[in-house]
């Protein structure tokens, strides 16, 4: 029985040890307790309790503010440690929006690692410093975001044009009268969003002409009609987050959407990228990611190399600068998405999700640089990539010479099927008009269509003929039966249906420079010249193909 | 409890007893302590921490064109906000009886729940209500203004 | 008699009454005084509702710690505490899909005591558990399921299904992947009697898998409906079944005369060494004691005591006190350095991978990997029914409350050890390196997997091997210690494997460091 009261004994009294253990640490040694405790507001020490900002509606209960006192509904005067700063002044007050809402994390912990997220089991960590702007793209959507060069030249041309010298913009700027912090002129930073008066530059010339001295005089000059349109850009893509705008242009250049769909706009080649930015840690390999296994490492390490971090991935790695694939970092992160309430609803999501504004800007350049640019090249001129078949080059002047308007847009509406090019119409979300846009920027980078009075369809050529034909000058290339083989398949239904007599006629007969498609009018070592009427035959034979059926 | 007995004991006679069996007692002790202990902890763990409500501070989006004495009330709160001539004052609409969200009318304020009425400053006029309407706390800084439901401030604090 | 003086002393008396409740409230309460004498003693415990279910008398072969171990004491403390900790936990938590993720982080960061009370709900469960695992394995190997002790057995294996039923649907309850992906998986094993019946077409008349899968879930898809039926059951049903099924648990063991002791119990105990000696009785024709001797029917003892029985008051009560302290210790120690899990909010559309099921079940999980309803339903029925039947089958007497029945028990038990792990590790290997039958014939009907399968070769080489023992040793008692045992092992084996060996798509992997990330 001794042993039995021993056994009490000290069971017991290790019980009573631990209980008192964990009673200290709760009571003591909570991080946030000891911040509380060095507390200063200016009423006094402040009281050591759990706080939280509560808003039901964005389904916030955020205990950061446990640590982060001053960031609570009106403590911006408590003092003491060194996160107890208040927020900076934002258009998003932490004591409504909490903090979860924009920077991620764990808004329910009450511990510094589990808080920030930065743990197994936490889907969404804090975002950091350099990708803060992320979290915007939880609820926003900007708009009519232009391709990089444009967004380039319209943030040089503010500057150029010294419109910061009464404007004031995200911090800078504006600071005209001597001794500074003064501003003449209202500020721009969010003029994108809260919208600004179409007629001001009418109103600055009116009002330089009036003014005696001073900086209406000195400070304002005449502005190109090319300027005003960069400073619309400027205006447009104002929303106070300039930094995620850029990166988004910079999305914009290298044709990602050429593969992958954003908000139901894009290829289907890539997966979706609509929540991307939602990818969890926890669910991706960190192997190959050199540094922190955070989610912007992760991003950083794909772009630079995208087969060695996800295997089997076809995505090219691109040529850019490693600040290009830290704004592509940040874009990609803040590709995310709530479900808001209508009364947190952003302007800028309604108007995106309700009424069908795009995203991106919809000037031929910008669709070319988001869509494009991808396969085709940045300049159109075609691209081989390992593993893919070669991507053609679709601003060759001959080719553009030859190709009407309408074949071109017939052939971004409807893709070429079996091929990579979908079907941008229907599958890829793009509208009318907006291809119309992306043809008229190839001409730009290609040339113009030759005119031609001929009807679309004019050839009465031997198709029997012309198949002989083929198979002996044409099938080395083009496959048999026109199927495709180092040369591209022209037994393909919507390229037939397309493509005009002339286009294909003049096409073997003039053959496409910088391709090795040779003139089949001049003989080659290879092979003998062929006539006009043998031409003909083979176009009459490829017309009896119809698109694979045959 | 060891006991060297010579002769057979009966069964009635009290099985003796160390005089003091120091050691069952500290450990039954220990045990009852440790236990108590464990109780005083689950004991505080139904009063909760932090409570699910909404912070007790808001801001009031307060209409620019508020007629004096005409109450504007947040939604999903129980505060009237007055702006008049000298500031800007709050007046909880919790009724002091029992709890019930009271009505401003013209005189005032009414209570559905047990008929207490009060005057539009919160004094009670009739009905059970123990005290006045109490006038809350309201912080006007950079035109936002904000309003503690959790700080009552004497009856004729207003903030310009 | 002056009225006035009546009134007075009524008064008088009043005042009296009123000064002495005290006291009195303390002795209605504490009837029998302090339980100074072996009398007062007896009063104490059957007196008191929440003793009275011991003998006030104890043998001391039962206070031997080598006789229980303590497990059956250890398996109600670990209840005990799951039950406070549980009703504790309900106080935040919110069995809804769109809360329950939420109230659990919130009693873990912000609830005072939240995040201890929950890990100790969590460790208490597991130890539990493994308590009535072992507990189990300790009846059989003294063989405490003999006459008159088989219904009491067959009652421990309900009350070891419900601890297991218990622990499942608690993993439910924080909506994590864990649980979401751990129950979707329970539910269609519950659905698995599908896997027969589709293969015999019949699944359009009479589909029981169906129904049982609806009955746990009410609706197809793991979703709110599921999580109440969960919640119902792991804080309601199984509760009061487990309580229900403890009381005559209890009962019987007092019924069925208290722990299992050999036959001559007394004598060796007078061998062994003579630390705590209380004198035999010598007087006690009248007793009240052992009572269960007399409704069994056996002789009464006249005219001598029950000899080496010390009062259960106080000597067993230290015994179970410390027990269930140490149990309250072991819990504690685990939750302080141990968090409960709790992984990413619920997501049906990306399985968990691996998914895996709460530690006891992985070896079923492991048996499930080759088919779904022999793994998950038939042998564990086959199980539970042998082990139900084991008391009815060996019906000797011989080495009853000795440790694996005496001398020559332990060299079987060793040779079945072998047996138990031997075999499971021989299939085991054999099926990872070369596949199954579906790999080699992809067009193999379903009923011939069903039915020829790693478990159920497994389950064929177990019984074999104990009607070997029966044979061989010629006793059924010998093919019940193979069988247990092999079963044992073969439980341990798998949850090993289930728990350490496999990986993403339950593929076989050395270390969790090997590992694939997606």
């Amino acid at each position: 029985m001794k042993e039995n009261k021993h056994l009490l004994l000290f069971s017991s009294l290790g019980v009573l040890l631990l209980l008192l253990g964990a009673a200290f640490e709760e009571m003591v040694l909570k991080d946030w307790r000891r911040i509380q405790g060095r507390a200063r507001s200016d009423e006094g020490a402040v009281t050591v309790q759990l706080r939280q900002i509560v808003n039901a509606s964005l389904g916030v209960s955020d205990r950061c503010v446990s640590c982060h006192v001053s960031m609570g509904p009106g403590e911006q005067g408590v003092r003491g440690d060194k996160i107890l700063v208040a927020h900076k002044p934002v258009v998003h007050d932490p004591a409504e929006y909490g903090c979860t809402v924009c920077h991620g994390g764990q808004g329910q912990a009450t511990d510094k690692e589990d808080a920030h997220g930065k743990v197994h089991f936490w889907p969404s960590p804090m975002l950091g410093r350099e990708t803060s702007y992320a979290g915007c793209g939880r609820c926003h959507a900007t708009l009519r975001v232009p391709e990089q060069e444009q967004m380039r030249n319209a943030e040089l041309a503010f500057e150029r044009l010294d419109c910061l010298t009464c404007h004031r913009v995200e911090g800078r700027g504006g600071t005209i009268r001597p001794g500074g912090g003064g501003m003449e002129g209202p500020e721009l930073s969010r003029a994108g969003l809260k919208g600004y008066d179409g007629a001001w530059y009418g109103k600055h010339e009116k009002k330089s002409a009036e003014a005696a001295a001073g900086p209406w005089k000195g400070a304002f000059s005449r502005v190109p009609a090319d300027d005003q349109g960069l400073l619309k850009i400027y205006l447009d893509t104002r929303v106070a987050a300039s930094r995620l705008v850029t990166a988004k242009s910079v999305f914009f250049s290298y044709g990602c959407l050429g593969c992958h769909k954003v908000s139901g706009v894009g290829g289907d080649d890539g997966p979706d990228l609509s929540r991307a930015g939602e990818k969890d840690p926890g669910q991706v390999s960190f192997k190959y990611v050199p540094g922190e296994a955070t989610m912007e490492n992760w991003m950083a390490a794909h772009f630079r190399s995208p087969v060695s971090v996800v295997a089997g991935s076809q995505m090219p790695p691109e040529n850019i600068s490693t600040q290009q694939l830290n704004q592509l970092t940040l874009f990609t992160l803040s590709l995310r998405r709530d479900e808001l309430r209508d009364q947190y609803l952003p302007k800028d999501r309604a108007r995106a999700v309700k009424f069908g504004e795009r995203e991106f800007a919809t000037d031929g350049a910008t669709l070319f640089g988001a869509f494009c640019a991808g396969c085709h090249g940045q300049d159109g001129q075609g691209r081989r990539l390992p593993g893919l078949m070669s991507f053609p080059s679709i601003t060759n002047a001959d080719f553009l010479a030859l190709a009407p308007d309408e074949f071109l847009a017939r052939t971004v509406r409807e893709g070429r099927p079996g091929r990579k090019m979908p079907g941008w119409l229907k599958e890829g979300g793009l509208r009318q008009e907006e291809i119309q846009a992306v043809v008229a920027h190839v001409r730009t980078l290609g040339g113009p269509a030759e005119a031609s009075t001929k009807p679309a369809r004019w050839v009465s050529g031997d198709a029997a003929q012309g198949r002989r034909i083929f198979e002996s000058a044409c099938s080395g290339c083009h496959g048999k039966q026109a199927k495709g083989g180092e040369g591209p398949a022209l037994n393909n239904k919507v390229l037939l249906e397309s493509a005009t007599d002339s286009y294909l006629v003049e096409t073997v007969s003039r053959g496409r420079r910088g391709t090795a498609m040779a003139s089949f009018l001049e003989p080659s070592p290879v092979r003998g010249a062929l006539s006009r009427a043998e031409i003909e035959a083979v176009v009459a034979y490829l017309r009896s193909l119809q698109g694979g059926k045959s | 409890m060891t006991l060297q007995s010579k002769a057979p004991r009966s069964r009635l006679d009290p099985e003796p007893m160390a005089r003091r069996d120091w050691l069952g007692l500290s450990s039954l002790w220990t045990m009852g302590a440790a236990l108590m202990f464990g109780v005083v902890g689950m004991l505080r763990l139904p009063k909760a921490a932090v409570l699910a409500s909404p912070s007790k501070k808001f801001k009031v989006a307060l209409p620019e064109t508020l007629p004096a004495g005409e109450a504007f009330v947040p939604p999903g709160r129980a505060v009237a906000v007055y702006r008049d001539a000298e500031g800007i004052f709050a007046v909880s609409t919790i009724c002091t009886h029992l709890g019930c969200v009271v009505k401003a009318n013209a005189e005032g304020f009414e209570c559905p729940c047990h008929g207490s009425r009060f005057h539009a400053d919160g004094t009670v006029s009739r009905g059970p209500a123990p005290r006045a309407l109490p006038w809350l706390k309201v912080q006007v800084s950079g035109g936002v203004v904000m309003v503690d439901e959790g700080t009552t401030v004497p009856s004729g604090t207003k903030v310009a | 008699m002056n009225p006035a003086s009546t009134q007075n002393n009524a008064l008088r008396e009043f005042v009296d009454n009123l000064k002495s409740a005290p006291r009195r409230m303390y002795e209605t309460a504490f009837r029998g005084g302090a339980p100074t004498t072996d009398r007062s003693r007896s009063t104490f415990v059957f007196g008191n509702v929440f003793l009275h279910l011991h003998a006030v008398r104890t043998h001391r072969w039962s206070l031997k710690w080598t006789t229980t171990v303590g497990l059956g004491i250890m398996s109600l403390s670990a209840f005990l505490i799951t039950l406070v900790t549980g009703v504790l936990l309900m106080f935040y938590y919110k069995p809804s899909p769109e809360a329950a993720y939420a109230s659990i982080k919130d009693i873990h960061f912000v609830v005072p005591t939240g995040r201890l009370i929950r890990n100790l709900h969590r460790w208490a469960a597991n130890l539990m558990v493994v308590a009535v695992i072992l507990h189990m394995a300790r009846a059989f190997y003294t063989g405490a399921y003999r006459p008159p002790r088989e219904y009491n057995w067959l009652i421990g294996i309900g009350l070891l299904v419900t601890t297991l039923g218990l622990s499942f649907t608690g993993y439910l309850l924080p909506w994590d992947q864990l649980a979401y992906w751990a129950i979707t998986i329970g539910a269609n094993i519950a659905q698995s009697p599908r896997e027969v019946t589709d293969a015999l077409g019949i699944t359009e008349y009479f589909d029981p898998g169906g129904l049982q899968r609806l009955l746990l879930l009410g609706s197809d898809t793991v979703g709110a409906e599921a999580l109440i039926r969960f919640y119902l059951l792991h804080v309601m049903i199984l509760p009061l079944a487990l309580a229900a099924l403890m009381g005559v648990h209890f009962w019987r063991i007092r019924k069925d005369g208290g722990m299992v002791r050999p036959a001559d119990a007394d004598e060796r105990l007078s061998k062994m060494k003579q630390g705590e000696t209380y004198p035999v009785f010598t007087e006690a024709p009248n007793k009240t004691y052992q009572l269960a001797a007399v409704v069994r029917g056996k002789t009464a003892v006249v005219g001598r005591g029950p000899e080496n029985t010390v009062p259960s008051m106080p000597h067993l009560f230290y015994a179970e006190l410390g027990v269930m302290m140490l149990t309250l210790l072991a819990c504690v120690a685990l939750s302080m350095v141990s968090d409960a899990p709790l992984k990413e909010l619920a997501n049906p559309s990306v399985p968990e991978n691996p998914a895996k099921a709460p530690w006891y079940f992985l070896g079923l999980q492991e048996m499930v990997s080759f088919s779904a309803f022999m793994g998950g339903i038939g042998i564990p029925a086959i199980v539970l029914a042998g082990l139900a039947l084991i008391p009815y089958l060996d019906r000797e007497k011989e080495g009853t409350g000795e440790w694996f029945g005496g001398p020559g028990g332990w060299r079987l038990v060793k040779l079945s050890m072998l047996i138990g792990f031997g075999a499971p590790l021989a299939i085991e290997s054999f099926a990872i390196r070369f596949g199954w039958l579906r790999e080699w014939f992809p067009k193999i009907p379903q009923l011939i997997v069903t039915a020829i399968n790693p478990a159920t070769i497994l389950t064929a080489v177990y019984a074999l091997y104990s009607i070997w023992c029966i044979r061989r040793y010629g006793s059924a008692r010998s093919g019940a210690l193979g069988l247990f045992t092999c079963f044992l092992c073969g439980f341990l084996l798998l949850t090993i494997i289930g728990t350490y060996f496999r990986g993403p798509n339950w593929v076989f992997y050395w270390s969790p460091s090997e590992w694939p990330k997606h």
